[in-house]
Parts: structure tokens; sequence; C-alpha cells
């Protein structure tokens, strides 16, 4: 190459893969641009009023409401999923080939999907990472939990999780001596305490295994009280100039039961309180500008630049085409915009897996009413889960799965508390007293248990392009094949199955078995129908391995084929496990950027040796 | 009716439907604003025949009022989807489209579609304070609040 690189290194979206990067490469000194799809709209208080004043208005409160896309840079809705019956559906963003539709969504604007994630942070068990010699399913990772737990350590930190490790020693999951949590778990709802009370130890039978039961308090990214001298990060408020302002607003969650989707306060951890930490001087950020494609220089395999559209108005397509130059590449957009990346690049790596073996969290519902009041609606939307079907010998014949217990009573699969009202007032034809009596009644009794099952990686469920099939902005949309197989349906009919055991034991009426006609893709299985739903847990899509043959990227995240190239994200992932995805994906996040560091430093020893370290800007040459 | 007796028998009428008092719901700030929404999908005349059915009937016990309430307005087919699109407005903060055979019978309510009509309206929903509750993304009741049991206030 002959023109040098404009930046030591060119990052792909400011989601927290980005955010985590950005801050740990420039506080090392190196110079980073980040190129970032959406809007800058999330990063000073009066900004991010106004999406909660989106969401207010908003007469379908979905994931998404409060994070309306730009026109330039559209994203799946939750909605998109029942606009079109048929297959393939084509009328939101994703084209859908089926046979099962993919559920998931995620946001695309500064700060990413973590403006509306829920904040759960589980680690992955150790027997995750080794599915493959454990269980003879899909691939080893070319990590183990090992490796990987003093980034967990990290992340941890860098995201403000709040858990007591006591409470976190199961199924094998081992904590360095003496670690702890950045803060004290955040207090378990009293519902999760009634139900603990009436369930912990009773025993499931899961094929020959006879498991206990325990309601356990999960890590969440939600501030709460911190351990020792840790200074939880609250609210943002960075001006036009990225100034930031001191806010105190957020240092603790307020029990707002709307981190899913949109915390008012900021108590829950999004990605721009990472970036905002990046060291300004060797940042440069660029929001509203879209990645079109990938540059390849003349001999085939190093990246040469970013082709990017940059767009003045969020309401407009008129944008300007420009390319970024660096020496790293990092795309870090997320795993369905990574992969469509690479394919319209004309990408596919040696393996052809670019794209294939996209995954999901599928989950099922299942609800109640408790005997008495519980006080649902209360507090984080979930404070605790049933962890102990994450492990087990089953794992051979199926799924592992795991429970998010609600706070907020039906909301999630009837559309409670509005539905219960519509249904008070014009079924049972209830007004006054009589209306809010009812009311009264039923609501604080409502229950409600996500089960999160795995799946594995199957080839054929998989992103592609079509380029006759547009954004407005001219890129070419993501297409997905997708399809629930037996390992991950047998795995749900055992999670329901363990659900009513303990809907059961705790003497909550279910009242999820017989309905019918739930707003949610649908698949069948034996007979049975199972409505599902995506828990936004996007992977696979660029798995990595231990050989070029095999998978996409590396233990390090790097491409194969391109040496300066690296995917970030849970599109690494070589198996799901049953954890949520971001705390693993952020402490992979941080790995690799210290792996950069070091790279970089053998060509420049200029370069600062690792994190929280400032010095005066050391110039990079360009290689 | 005046404009400012307009608004009482409204407020009364409110009170009456939901079973809270004149004063919490003086008190969600959205008297004036929930009235002209009634207004701008039903029209004023049609607001005036459902507050005048109520206005008629006042004065009488609170056994005779719900009696009297269940015939004339919520027996109506005219005026009974709209009391309890009202009902429901008030507890949610949502106004829901009017029912297909109404529109068809009554119609065309031209402002008529499911929409909340001011932010504040999801915030001062009455439900919440019903229930024990808050809510979800506003008025929150504090860090641990939720650890503890929960109470219903008596009215
Ligand atoms: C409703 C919901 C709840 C969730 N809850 C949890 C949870 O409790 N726990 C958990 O672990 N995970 C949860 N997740 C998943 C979590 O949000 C994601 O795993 C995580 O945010 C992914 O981080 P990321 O940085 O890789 O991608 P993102 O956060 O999606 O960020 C990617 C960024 O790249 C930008 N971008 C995209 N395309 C381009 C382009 N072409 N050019 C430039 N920029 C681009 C986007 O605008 C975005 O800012 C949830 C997801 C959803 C939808
Ligand atoms: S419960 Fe509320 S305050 Fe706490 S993190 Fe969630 S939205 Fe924020």
């Amino acid at each position: 190459m002959s023109e040098p690189a404009q930046y030591d290194v060119v990052i792909v979206g400011a989601g927290i893969a980005g955010a985590l990067v950005a801050k740990r490469l420039t506080t090392a000194g190196l110079k980073v641009l980040v190129l970032e799809a959406g809007p800058d709209t999330t990063r000073s208080i009066a900004d991010y009023t106004s999406h909660l004043e989106t969401f207010y208005a908003a007469s379908a409160k979905g994931a998404e409401s409060p994070w309306p896309p730009a026109e330039a840079a559209p994203q799946p809705d939750g909605g998109d999923l029942f606009k079109d019956k048929s297959l393939p559906a084509n009328s939101g963003y994703f084209i859908q080939n089926g046979p099962h539709l993919y559920g998931s969504t995620y946001t695309r604007t500064l700060g990413g999907s973590t403006l509306h994630w829920l904040g759960v942070s589980l680690r992955m068990l150790p027997e995750d990472f080794e599915m493959g010699s454990r269980f003879g399913l899909a691939r080893d990772w070319p990590i183990r939990y090992d490796m990987l737990s003093p980034y967990y350590e990290q992340a941890e930190h860098e995201m403000g999780v709040s858990a007591d490790v006591v409470d976190q020693r199961y199924l094998g999951l081992r904590f360095s001596e003496s670690y702890d949590y950045p803060m004290h778990r955040v207090p378990p709802s009293y519902s999760d305490r009634v139900l603990g009370a009436a369930v912990n130890g009773m025993r499931v039978m899961v094929g020959e295994d006879s498991v206990s039961v325990q309601v356990r308090s999960y890590p969440a990214a939600r501030n709460s009280i911190p351990r020792g001298s840790y200074q939880p990060v609250g609210a943002l408020d960075v001006d036009a100039d990225g100034n930031a302002r001191r806010s105190f607003l957020g240092e603790r969650c307020e029990g707002n039961t709307a981190c899913t989707p949109i915390c008012p306060v900021q108590a829950k951890y999004n990605a721009n309180k990472s970036l905002a930490q990046a060291d300004r001087r060797h940042l440069t950020l660029r929001a509203q500008a879209v990645a079109s494609d990938i540059l390849i220089d003349k001999s085939g395999h190093a990246v040469s630049g970013i082709r990017y559209k940059r767009y003045d108005d969020p309401g407009s397509i008129q944008h300007t085409e420009e390319i970024a130059t660096g020496r790293i590449y990092i795309l870090a957009a997320h795993a369905v915009e990574n992969a469509r990346l690479m394919l319209v690049s004309g990408l596919q790596s040696q393996s052809k897996k670019v794209g294939c073996g996209l995954m999901d969290h599928p989950a099922l519902y299942v609800w109640g009413l408790a005997p008495f009041n519980v006080g649902s609606f209360r507090g984080p939307q979930s404070s605790s889960g049933i962890e102990d079907f994450r492990a087990g010998r089953f794992r051979t014949r199926h799924a592992a799965f795991r429970f998010d217990i609600g706070n907020d009573g039906w909301h999630a699969t009837t559309g409670a508390p509005d539905a219960t009202v519509n249904d008070a007032v014009l079924k049972q034809k209830l007004v006054g007293q009589r209306l809010r009596s009812h009311l009264e009644d039923q609501l604080p009794r409502q229950v409600r248990f996500s089960l999160a099952v795995e799946q594995l990686p199957n080839l054929k469920n998989r992103v592609t392009v079509d380029p006759s099939n547009r954004d407005k902005l001219g890129n070419p949309r993501p297409v997905i094949d997708y399809e629930i197989d037996d390992y991950t349906f047998k795995g749900m009919i055992a999670a329901r199955k363990v659900a009513l055991a303990v809907f059961r034991q705790a003497g909550i009426t279910d009242c999820s078995s017989n309905a019918v006609e739930l707003p949610f893709p649908v698949a069948e299985y034996e007979g049975e129908k199972f409505y599902y739903h995506g828990m936004g847990h996007c992977a696979g899509t660029h798995a990595m391995g231990d050989n070029a043959e095999t998978s996409v990227v590396d233990e390090y995240q790097r491409s194969w084929e391109h040496p300066n190239l690296y995917l970030i994200g849970s599109g690494s992932f070589t198996t799901m496990g049953t954890s949520n995805p971001t705390l693993t994906l952020a402490a992979l996040a941080l790995r690799t950027a210290d792996h950069i560091i070091a790279r970089m430093r053998k060509h420049n020893p200029g370069i600062e040796p690792g994190p929280r370290r400032r010095k005066e800007t050391q110039r990079v040459n360009p290689g | 009716m005046s404009v400012s007796r307009r608004l009482e028998t409204f407020v009364a009428f409110s009170a009456e439907v939901t079973a809270f008092t004149p004063t919490e719901v003086w008190g969600t700030g959205l008297t004036q604003r929930y009235l002209d929404t009634v207004d701008g999908v039903v029209g004023t005349a049609m607001t005036d025949a459902l507050l005048n059915a109520f206005d008629r009937i006042t004065t009488q016990s609170a056994g005779e009022r719900t009696a009297k309430l269940r015939q004339t307005v919520f027996g109506c087919e005219q005026l009974g989807p709209v009391a309890r699109a009202v009902v429901k407005l008030w507890y949610i903060g949502t106004w829901y489209a009017l029912p297909a055979a109404w529109q068809e019978r009554f119609g065309p309510a031209a402002q008529d579609g499911t929409f909340v009509p001011t932010p504040d309206a999801y915030v001062e929903g009455l439900l919440w304070s019903a229930i024990g509750a808050h809510p979800p993304g506003a008025k929150a009741q504090g860090f641990g609040s939720w650890q503890f049991p929960p109470g219903i206030p008596k009215f």
C-alpha cells in the first residue's frame, strides 16, 4: 500500500464489543476510528430523555419502541414477524426463508443492542466450551473456561455487574481466589423469595438424573451497592463536543421495571458508558456512517479499507461515500451484520462458513397465577433464575435450558397489564369498584417464567445476502434460513415439564398450557405446537475454531484468511451454551484487544503495554 | 353545559367508573387533555350525550347510580363502547380504537385509532397505584423496594 493508513485501527460498530475494544486500544495509545451506523442520540441526558418520551408515547411498547432506526440503517423489529403470514417473510428488515422464523432483533443506534438489553450477565459453564469432547456434539471451542476466566473478571468490572460469588459457584463455575463481583447482588424480589421458599430443594427427574431446584439470584449489569472502592457508572451526559458532565443519576437501580426496552436512569449498563471512558485524544467517533463493504488489497488477503456511507439526516437517505483506512480492521457490528458485511464484500472464507451456524436461545413462556399476592410488576423485570438444568448428562440427547423468573407479571406473554384491563372491561364487562378489585386481585399474582433453550450450530441455519434485495441505502438486506432441530425441541419439552412441576410445587395455577393463537412464532414438533420467541441472542455466524478448514476466526477472533481483520462478538461463538451471550462476548473482546496491543507493540515498542495507563500520544508509524 | 361544568362532570364520571376519587383524577393533570381526546374522537355532541346521561343521576345513591349507569350508559350500544374506552384510558393511558361494529353504526369517528394522547398519559395511568406498583420506566419505587412484601392502598 502506498497511502499511509489514517488510523491504527478501524472499528465498525459502537456496541459493547466495539466500545470495549476502543476503550482499551485508545488507552494504550492506539489511534482508533469507530464507524457507527446509527445516530449519536444516546449520550446526553436531553437526547436520552427524548428516547424515553418516545417509549412513553408508543402504543406498542416492544423492545425497539424507544429506538426507532434511521432510514439509512434499518433494523429488525419484533413486529415484523407478523406482517407476513407466509414464507419467505419479506416485509421487515430481514428476509426470512424459514422454515421457522428467526425471532431475535438488535438495535442500530450508537450504543447498540445494550440500549435495550436486560442485563443478565452469566458466565458460560466450563463444560459449554467442550461440547465436542464431552457430548460428541458440534465442536469444542479453541479456548477453555480457565483461559477466559481473567477476562470474565475484567468484563464484570467494565460493565458493572452486581452479584455475590457465593451464589454463583454451581455446575463447575469457578472464580479466582478472593474474587468477588464489583457490586453486591441486586436484591432478589419478594416473589423470588416466596417462590424460593416453596420450591428450593425439590427434586425433578431429567433423563436419569434427579436434579435439585434452586431459585438463584443472577449476575446483572445493573448498579447496586458497590464493593470496596468500586465506583458505579451512572447516566452519561456527554455534550456535543464530547465532554462528559458529571451526573449522579443511575448510580443505583431504582426498580424501574424497564431494563428492556429502556432504563430511564441508566443504572443498567449500556455500551456508551465504556465508549465515554476511551482516551479521547486517540478516538475518532463517526456516527451516521454505515459500513457498506470491505476492500481487499492486491495480495488478495489484507484489508485495505472500509467503504462507508455517511448521512446527515436520520430521516433521509442522502449520503456521501467515503473510505476509512487503518492498519487493523475490526468488525463489531453484531453477528448478523458482521456476516452480511463479509458476504457483500465477497469474503466467503476458505471454510465457506461465513454466515453459517446462526444460533439463538429460542425460548418458551410458561405463566400462571400464584395463590396469593406476590407483588408482581415491581423491581427489575427479573432478578433470579433457575440454573440447575444448564448442565447434565442429558446433554447428549437434548438441549440444556435455564429459566428467567419474571417480576413483571404476564407483561411479556399476554401483554399484561393492558391486556388484563382490556379483557376485564370488554369481555367481563367490569367497571368501577368491581373492575378495580378484580385487577387488584389478579395482577399482583401473575407469575411468568422464560425458558431459554440451547441451540447447536447447524450449518443450514444461516445469513446470506441477495443483491436484488436491498435496503433504502442500497445495502443488501440479510436473508435468513433458520430451523429449530430435534435437539432443541426435546430440550423445550423437558424445560416445560420442569417448569410445570415447579408451578405445581409452588401452588401456581398454570394459565399457559391451553393458550392458543399467541403472538409469537410457532413451530410444530411431534404434533405439538411450540410458541417460541427470540432472546436477542444472535450468534455463531463467524465461529471460532482451531483451523481454517472448519472455522472463520481463530481464538483471538482474527480472520484466518485476512491477517489484519478481526470479527468480534457473539458471531464468534463455537457453541451457545445457555448463558446470555453478552458477558462472554465482552470477555472475548477484551482478550482480542490485549492481543492486538501485543501484536502492534511487537512492531512498535512505543505502544503502551496494557490497559489503564495513560501517556501522551505515541504516533504509530503505518506499516 | 358551561365549559367548566363540562369538565367537572367529566371528572365526576371518570371517578365513578374507575373507583378512584375525584382528587386522584384531578391529580393526574390530564383531565382536560382526556376530555379533549374524547371530543376529538367521537365529537362534542356525543361526549355531551354521555356527560348529560351521567349528570342526570349524580344526586342518586351509589347503588342507584351503578344500576342507572349500567342501563343508560354501559348498556347503550352507542355510549357503552365510548364509556369503556374512557375507563381504559384512565387506567392505562391508551385510547383503544372503538369496535368495528360501533364504527359501522355510529361512525365515522375521524380521529379514532389506538394511541397514547401524551407521554404523560402512560406515566399517570391509574392502574399502577391500584396494584401497588408503578408504570415500567417511570415513578420507580427506589433501590431494593421490590424485596419487601407488596402493599396495596386501601380505598
Ligand atoms: C430484547 C433483548 C434483550 C437482551 N437481553 C440480554 C441479556 O439480558 N443478557 C445478554 O447477555 N444479552 C442480552 N441481549 C443481547 C445483547 O443485546 C447483545 O448480545 C449485545 O448487545 C451484542 O453486542 P455487540 O456489540 O456485538 O452488538 P450491538 O450491541 O448490536 O452493537 C453493534 C453496533 O454496530 C452498529 N452497526 C451495525 N451495522 C453497522 C454497519 N454496517 N456500519 C457501522 N455500524 C454498524 C450498530 O448500529 C450497533 O451500534 C438482549 C438482546 C435483546 C434484543
Ligand atoms: S430495574 Fe429499572 S432502574 Fe433498575 S436497571 Fe432496570 S430499568 Fe434501570
